[in-house]
């Protein structure tokens, strides 16, 4: 018996037993975050219009999540007749990879993260791409020209707004002089980058709305235009993992704005992990407070904004950051 | 615009125009046209820039009446134009071609009564898609001819090479209701935009012609649903005017009261919808609060919180009380202190006034071809609002302005609501001050309507802009003929131009600007 723990406490000290238990506890986290996040998105919405949000499952109604997940998992998965079916039937399940993958280098606390490459950030970029991809497949593979039209749109936005989100980065890299996201977090000890960086920061969130397809950028599911976008021809649990997905990540790319500029884990008297947290979730509900005040832009004129305004700032910054650097 | 008898005597040989009594017949100017003559008249009022407010048929029995309702924005003149043709062989010539309002009309017109109409790019049908054996308008049952059989369904979307159709509708969020518009689209661009009607058609003016003039009241609501009022007054001011019924003072001052309560409700619902369209979710709650307090107000009176009937011949359904009052007062005091929150969350927002501004532009001359009506109108710049023009009611004892745009896109057409919203407080203050006593219904109004043999045109500013009622009487007690030219019509018929070449999320934001009610549309 003695012998069984021990052999499991080996494996779990592991390299490999590490990986798989914080596969484990990112799941975990990914499903309670994205629950906790529509019933605060609803029942911040709530606040905002002058209504009370969700209040009759459970207290508060904490408990609508579940209720609204249960019922998500309960309704028959339609599957249109005209589909493509390898890729309609793909595109929830490959849109969750990056999502798990992103998790894994993100540092919750000094000690807790589940493995720190020293290219941390180089995966998470690198990976957020495989969203556009499954977003284009699920709007190619509905057979629908709303879907279509909300992939394609998606994709000329992530891919213009995706060059100011790098760019807005760069310069923390440069001072921090690494790129793995422990080490960019323990720089921040004495100053957060946010006040040697304030432009990088806006220009990284606002291309982070829009990474997020979140309003004023939400054209991609623009609902007044193209009913609901890529994700129109699906129900039930499919629809239910693009919903887990974008609300992940809308964390991921705040914690992203946490760890690069606002000192990740840092701050006096509570743990690490509750000052990440915190601060995370304080750009989450600003991004949610951005969605209930604001109408939409237009498709060109979310474009130049990337490419004339976000861009040659972002570029602009980085000159000046790299400048001063050499001095 | 006098002298014009002797204009027109000059311009076209043959025509003899008549001034007739408007306050009994509701037009200045009457005037028969022959086939001949009628390009000749029409060019001419077109020269002198008069617009086509309406253009109908009416069945009587030995010949068909075509009835062209021309008439000025500024310093109303209408003039009806009536031309005679041959029930065996319904054919008269298309004014499409000078008047693109003429378009639609004259397919209902041939839809309905089977007149064929030289010169017509496209006689298509437009409501009854489903087809149908008879010309239901005709008084007599005359069969669909074999010819008119195919056009029932012409109406096909074809995709080029390069391009693909969408359909916005018949389900479908931005179009508040059951319009269909098929949009023609290169790549994110429109090519051609072509609405489908006929979706909530209900024959409401076939209804009327079998019901007697009261039963016919609680269907003026159900036209348009959001202006009922404007709907229900326009009808009862028309069958007074044929009937030749006063109306105390009183209930004149609580009818603009409670138009203008519903026409800020309408207006509201406008602003909210349409920011919801734009992607803006949140002011919808904060109008629809707002609208609750009048919808609160209104019930109280007629009983009814949207589909009012609360007009009657004479007078009104009952008289208002002391809480309608206080709570009308309460409302406007309120009302006043929302436009400032309005105008921070929305009116100075930059996205708001990027997606709104220099989009869906409509000239002046153009407002005119297409018979735009209402806001939509105003905002290029023509300062015509019938509550100004042809005072009904006691709107010619209150004061207040006409707002106009200046570049006629949609950013002017919101202005001009918000600013139309704060002259109806105002109409509503002085209405509020100057409510005389007395009773709030006529006397001695007979319970069976039987009007003298004639016709009547009755126009009022719905919220949506100008809707007109035609009434002919065949001395029965109910009317022979009932055409409603109604503001969201004309106001559609302008999409398909302003649509073309821009964006589809300028496209939605064009159609939000028309304010459309379907319904009301469809009839």
């Amino acid at each position: 018996m003695a012998g069984m723990v021990n052999d499991l406490l080996n494996i779990a000290n592991s390299e490999a037993g590490k990986l798989i238990v914080g596969l484990v506890g990112v799941l975990a986290f990914v499903v309670v975050n994205a629950l906790m996040l529509t019933w605060a998105e609803r029942k911040i919405a709530g606040h905002m219009q002058r209504r009370i949000g969700p209040k009759e499952v459970g207290p508060y109604g904490l408990i609508q999540p579940i209720a609204d997940a249960i019922k998500l998992l309960g309704k028959e998965i339609l599957t249109p007749a005209k589909v493509d079916r390898p890729l309609y039937y793909l595109a929830p399940t490959l849109i969750f990879v990056p999502v798990l993958v992103s998790f894994i280098v993100i540092p919750f606390d000094a000690s807790l993260q589940v493995t720190d490459i020293n290219v941390g950030i180089l995966v998470i970029l690198a990976f957020s791409s495989i969203t556009i991809l499954s977003i284009l497949m699920a709007g190619w593979g509905s057979e629908n020209k709303y879907s279509l039209i909300g992939a394609i749109r998606s994709v000329a936005q992530n891919v213009a707004y995706e060059i100011p989100l790098l760019l807005a980065l760069l310069p923390v890299i440069m001072l921090a002089n690494s790129l793995s996201l422990k080490e960019i977090v323990e720089k921040q000890q004495s100053l957060w980058f946010v006040i040697v960086q304030p432009l990088a920061f806006i220009i990284y969130f606002i291309a982070g709305v829009a990474e997020t397809n979140r309003t004023p950028f939400d054209l991609p599911e623009a609902e007044s235009e193209l009913v609901a976008g890529y994700h129109t021809e699906y129900s039930g649990m499919r629809f239910a993992l693009f919903f887990l997905a974008e609300y992940t990540n809308i964390f991921i790319v705040c914690a992203i704005a946490t760890i690069f500029f606002l000192g990740g884990y840092q701050g006096p008297v509570l743990p690490g992990i509750v000052w990440f947290l915190l601060k995370s979730y304080l750009l989450v509900f600003v991004i949610i407070w951005l969605r209930w005040t604001y109408p939409r832009v237009r498709f060109d004129q979310l474009l130049n904004f990337a490419w004339k305004g976000l861009i040659p700032l972002a570029f602009l910054n980085l000159i000046i950051t790299g400048g001063l650097l050499k001095i | 615009m006098s002298g014009i008898i002797e204009e027109i005597k000059a311009c076209v040989p043959g025509a003899g125009p008549v001034e007739v009594s408007y306050p009994e017949k509701g037009y200045h100017y009457a005037l028969e046209a022959s086939a001949d003559t009628l390009p000749g008249l029409v060019g001419f009022f077109d020269e002198k820039r008069f617009y086509l407010e309406c253009l109908l048929c009416t069945d009587y029995a030995d010949y068909l009446e075509l009835v062209y309702l021309f008439n000025t924005h500024l310093s109303p003149c209408r003039v009806k134009v009536t031309l005679k043709i041959d029930p065996q062989h319904p054919v008269a010539p298309s004014l499409s071609a000078i008047y693109a309002s003429a378009y639609w009309y004259e397919r209902e017109i041939h839809e309905f009564y089977g007149v064929l109409f030289t010169g017509h790019p496209n006689m298509a049908y437009l409501f009854l898609h489903d087809g149908i054996d008879h010309y239901p308008l005709r008084k007599a049952n005359v069969p669909v001819s074999p010819e008119d059989q195919k056009r029932l369904d012409s109406f096909k979307p074809g995709e080029a090479e390069d391009t693909f159709c969408i359909n916005l509708g018949p389900q479908h969020p931005s179009t508040h209701g059951v319009l269909r518009v098929v949009l023609k689209m290169d790549g994110e661009y429109i090519e051609q935009a072509e609405p489908v009607l006929g979706y909530l058609h209900r024959m409401h003016e076939k209804m009327a012609e079998n019901r007697s003039y009261q039963q016919f009241l609680p269907n003026t609501g159900r036209m348009d649903y959001l202006g009922a009022m404007s709907f229900n007054l326009g009808y009862v001011l028309a069958v007074e005017k044929l009937c030749a019924i006063p109306v105390p003072d009183r209930a004149k001052f609580v009818r603009i009261i409670t138009t203008e309560l519903n026409r800020i409700s309408s207006h509201l619902l406008w602003v909210g919808a349409y920011l919801a369209d734009l992607g803006a979710l949140t002011p919808f709650l904060f109008v629809f609060d707002d609208r609750e307090q009048i919808l609160d107000v209104l019930e109280g009176v007629s009983g009814s919180r949207l589909t009012y009937c609360y007009f009657r011949f004479g007078g009104l359904y009952n008289d208002v009380d002391d809480r309608f009052i206080a709570g009308t007062k309460a409302f406007v005091q309120r009302m006043w202190r929302r436009f400032t929150l309005y105008e921070k969350l929305v009116t100075g927002n930059v996205i708001f006034i990027n997606r709104t501004k220099g989009i869906g532009t409509i000239t002046k001359e153009q407002a005119r071809k297409y018979g735009v009506a209402g806001p939509v109108l105003r905002s290029a710049g023509i300062a015509c609002d019938l509550r100004k023009e042809e005072p009904y009611s006691a709107y010619n004892e209150v004061e207040f302005d006409v707002p106009i745009g200046e570049h006629g896109d949609v950013l002017d057409t919101y202005r001009v609501r918000i600013a139309e919203m704060e002259n109806s407080l105002r109409i509503i203050e002085q209405a509020l001050a100057k409510l005389p006593g007395g009773p709030f219904m006529a006397e001695k109004v007979p319970k069976k309507l039987k009007p003298p043999r004639g016709d009547v045109y009755q126009v009022v500013e719905t919220p949506r802009g100008e809707l007109g009622i035609y009434i002919v009487s065949d001395e029965s007690d109910g009317p022979s003929r009932m055409k409603w030219r109604v503001p969201s019509f004309s106001n559609l018929m302008i999409f398909p131009e302003l649509a073309k070449g821009v964006l589809l999320a300028d496209a939605v934001a064009i159609l939000g600007s028309l304010d459309l009610v379907i319904p009301e549309i469809d009839r």
